[in-house]
């Protein structure tokens, strides 16, 4: 049976599972130690929850096409593979959570931010910061701070089953160990360290605007990076009010470097992202550009280009295309 | 008994896969170089950008990248596109304040040997910073 991915917000059991599955995973060894994945200082213990730390750093460092700039677009982020492999790095999650919890239905929760981020009333003001995530109880996220104190997540030195940041990035985003401390935090700054808003649903409705803005109908259009019309990038944050960047921004701390799924945060934002996306193929269609007739300066974001998973180099890579459908894995309980 | 990185379930897997993914190139030395490259009427346009950054007279050697309308951009920074180098340069001093230091915690630069939880800044002063890493660099 196909997992249901459900409102953390609405789903206590979906969140208690999820925040179970995390301390789990967070202290599952792996048999790998930091120095095998180039990871300087002594050779520590990497853990499970951990590996999905350094996946994302190295994909964002990998330029696609090998050779290319990975600052213009790279396996992960800034290009038409945004959405894609993101959707894999989250399955991989949720499959490793299945195992932990012993519950192959258990379904990804997804924070549905835009409601935390629009104000209850028209001449209101949201408040985001006292959204039930951040409840400082142990079904909560705990709320900001360095480190986060409250919460599921909190850190407490005397206590080494606390919830602690081992492996982080440097300015560079180069990989590097820390010294165990918890969780950071760092709501609604202002530019440009932040956001101070988190999106609006008027937001995520005016990305679904195909009248206003036609472009806006496809997945992606030419040059395929930060400047591009087209539902991708309006998404990923680089065009528009922000989106996905702009709940990064918004959260600060661990959220803001490339270390980012550091905070258990990052996983129910992601999984957002990914409902966004799936409603919008549920409108337009399960499209993908560019196609293979893409020039070789678009290797590794056209749609049936290996993405950067455990699955590339085997017979049947995981590809754009070929996870622009997921209904035999999950769904969502609602779209937008 | 071993691992089974076979098994897609089981985390060596997944971890096997990484450890043996190319390791990224961090080493920027030098000024940073920025291409950008745009074709405009029949023509191709490259646009060749050389910057030298230092932080308290410290260079800041870090892959900063432009875009073609002008914003900035880091590996270290994913979520950001900023209106302007100096603002980028300001998130990275605000996000990594550990390798700005005038005074580095003891353990900068070493590869972490015996410094088990010396250097973790627990502030408690709820600025959202992130503090207490082990080893720097990046500058």
């Amino acid at each position: 049976m196909a997992a249901v991915r459900r409102d953390i917000l609405h789903d206590d059991k979906a969140r208690a599972d999820y925040i179970r599955g995390v301390k789990l995973l967070k202290h599952e060894p792996t048999t790998l130690t930091t120095d095998r994945f180039g990871i300087s200082g002594r050779a520590r213990p990497v853990y499970t929850y951990d590996l999905f730390v350094i996946w994302h750093v190295l994909a964002m460092n990998t330029a696609v096409p090998p050779g290319g700039d990975a600052g213009t677009r790279n396996a992960a982020h800034r290009g038409p593979v945004f959405l894609p492999w993101h959707r894999v790095m989250l399955r991989w999650l949720e499959a490793h959570l299945q195992r932990v919890l012993g519950d192959p239905d258990f379904g990804l929760p997804y924070w549905d931010w835009a409601l935390d981020g629009t104000p209850p009333a028209p001449d209101g003001v949201a408040n985001p910061a006292a959204s039930a995530l951040w409840r400082d109880t142990p079904d909560g996220f705990g709320g900001q701070g360095s480190p986060v104190r409250g919460g599921a997540f909190a850190f407490d030195r005397a206590d080494p089953t606390s919830f602690r940041v081992r492996i982080a990035t440097n300015s560079s985003g180069a990989l590097r160990q820390v010294t165990e401390r918890g969780l950071a935090r760092r709501f609604g700054q202002n530019a440009p360290f932040g956001s101070p808003r988190l999106p609006r649903t008027s937001d995520v409705r005016a990305a679904y605007n195909t009248r206003a803005d036609p472009s806006l109908a496809d997945y992606d259009r030419p040059p395929f990076d930060v400047s591009s019309r087209g539902f991708r990038n309006r998404l990923e944050g680089f065009t528009g009010p922000g989106l996905h960047n702009q709940v990064h921004l918004w959260v600060g701390g661990d959220m803001a470097p490339a270390s980012s799924p550091n905070d258990p945060v990052f996983f129910v934002h992601h999984c957002n992202v990914d409902r966004l996306w799936e409603g919008w193929m549920s409108r337009n269609g399960r499209q993908y550009q560019p196609d293979m007739t893409a020039p070789p300066t678009l290797l590794g974001h056209r749609i049936d280009d290996p993405l950067v998973s455990p699955f590339a180099p085997a017979s049947k890579p995981d590809t754009p295309g070929g996870v622009l459908d997921i209904s035999a894995f999950y769904s969502y309980d609602t779209l937008p | 008994m071993q691992p089974d990185i076979a098994d897609p379930t089981q985390p060596a897997f997944l971890a096997t896969y990484l450890a043996g993914l190319p390791q990224p190139d961090h080493d920027h030395a030098g000024p940073a170089r920025s291409v950008r490259e745009d074709d405009f009427d029949g023509h191709h346009v490259v646009i060749t950008t050389t910057y030298e950054i230092t932080v308290d007279g410290q260079p800041l050697n870090v892959h900063i990248g432009l875009s073609n309308d002008g914003s900035a951009h880091c590996h270290g920074l994913p979520a950001y596109q900023l209106p302007s180098l100096v603002d980028l340069v300001r998130v990275l001093i605000r996000t990594f304040p550990d390798e700005f230091s005038p005074h580095p915690t003891p353990g900068d630069g070493h590869d972490g040997d015996g410094h088990d939880g010396q250097h973790s800044h627990d502030h408690g002063d709820g600025d959202g910073r992130i503090h207490g890493d082990e080893t720097s660099g990046g500058r």
